[in-house]
């Protein structure tokens, strides 16, 4: 679901190059290579899942108010924002109905990442405004990578029997 | 005789989203033997490391084995050139390993033709997953693009095929020889090379 986006709105690398990147799920512990996704029991998994989408909220509703203020953006990023926070929220909808199935009732107060907020700047600040932006879209797309891949891994895991 | 020149990272690939390799150019060799080192380091784990493998990936390479393989962080890598004069370190190079993902091009690429009454004739192109990709685990889904050209012409017609290994492809002008190749990316990532070409008339009405 989140494909259209990443070939639209791959930041400038050389921006993100330079300064310090970091992502607010980096502390969520989650595989990183085939052997760690292959061993992590499904239900962890599904709940890994489940904790990046929940971290995503609030800073893609900061994403979608902020992109309407930057006056370079064009329409194709406005409309690609709205339509990903969108996906996003029916996406962590159905993992919730999905994850609920497997632990009813052990919803609710499932720790996840908060989001830090954006960073204070000084007013008139575009470039570091500008920046916190960059910073989200790059996060996002190594998200949105990690759920698609670990989804897909579920799928094969659970409905093909490990053999896609 | 003078201390090497700056080498040059070149590009990194990983096949299969389990291992990657890095190449460099070698700047000036200063007239004297010159020796490289690579070292990396990444987003989380500042300190320095040096490339584990220099030999599998051929020359002025390094490979990097599954034990030093993160599928979503950021690495950084220079290489260090020296001789018995001084020595010289590349640029930084810098990637998010989601960039460098890269498939080799797939395999045994096939042409047959089917023309029974009850249908439209048409050619079934069919091929491999490439080499070292495991597609069965879903860690690798790979998408394939077809193209084909008549053999005397340059403009391709183009295909994509979500997964599956095969295409039937319909409407081909009867006695004419068409030229077909394949390549794949994996998850979003870069599209491999393209396969061999292969040819293949289509038969004459009769
Ligand atoms: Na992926
Ligand atoms: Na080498
Ligand atoms: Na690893």
């Amino acid at each position: 679901m989140f494909h259209e986006f990443e070939e639209r709105f791959t930041p400038d690398r050389r921006i993100l190059a330079q300064s310090g990147m970091s992502c607010h799920t980096s502390s969520l512990n989650t595989p990183e290579d085939k052997e760690q996704a292959q061993q992590i029991q499904h239900e962890d998994l599904l709940n890994l899942v489940l904790k990046v989408l929940r971290s995503w909220n609030d800073p893609l509703l900061h994403m979608v108010s902020e992109v309407q203020d930057i006056p370079q953006a064009p329409d194709t990023i406005l409309w690609k924002t709205v339509e990903i926070e969108e996906q996003a929220k029916q996406l962590l909808e159905g993992m919730e109905r999905i994850v609920g199935r497997i632990h009813p009732g052990d919803l609710e107060n499932e720790v996840y990442s908060p989001w830090p907020g954006p960073p204070a700047a000084a007013p008139g600040d575009e470039n570091s405004r500008l920046f916190a932006f960059y910073n989200l879209v790059h996060c996002l797309r190594r998200d949105a990578h990690k759920i698609d891949n670990y989804l897909k891994v579920l799928k094969c895991r659970l409905i093909h029997d490990g053999n896609c | 005789q003078s201390p090497p020149g700056q080498p040059t990272v070149t590009h990194c690939r990983s096949y299969e989203k389990e291992t990657f390799n890095c190449w460099w150019k070698p700047g000036p060799d200063g007239g004297l033997p010159t020796n490289y080192t690579l070292v990396y380091w990444t987003e989380k784990n500042n300190k320095r490391i040096e490339c584990p493998d220099y030999h599998t990936s051929g020359p002025y390479s390094c490979s990097f084995s599954k034990a030093h393989f993160s599928m979503w962080i950021l690495y950084s890598v220079i290489v260090n050139a020296s001789n018995a004069l001084g020595w010289n370190a590349s640029y930084e190079y810098k990637f998010d390993m989601l960039d460098i993902v890269q498939p080799f091009p797939p395999r045994n690429l096939s042409l047959s033709y089917e023309a029974v009454e009850t249908s439209m004739p048409y050619l079934i192109v069919k091929w491999n997953t490439p080499e070292k990709a495991d597609v069965k685990t879903g860690w690798m889904t790979l998408v394939y693009q077809v193209r084909l050209r008549e053999e005397k012409q340059q403009i391709w017609e183009e295909h994509i095929v979500e997964q599956q290994t095969k295409l039937k492809i319909f409407s081909l002008t009867p006695g004419k020889t068409y030229a077909v190749q394949v390549r794949c990316n994996a998850d979003k990532g870069k599209w491999s090379e393209w396969s061999e070409e292969e040819y293949f008339q289509i038969p004459e009405v009769t």
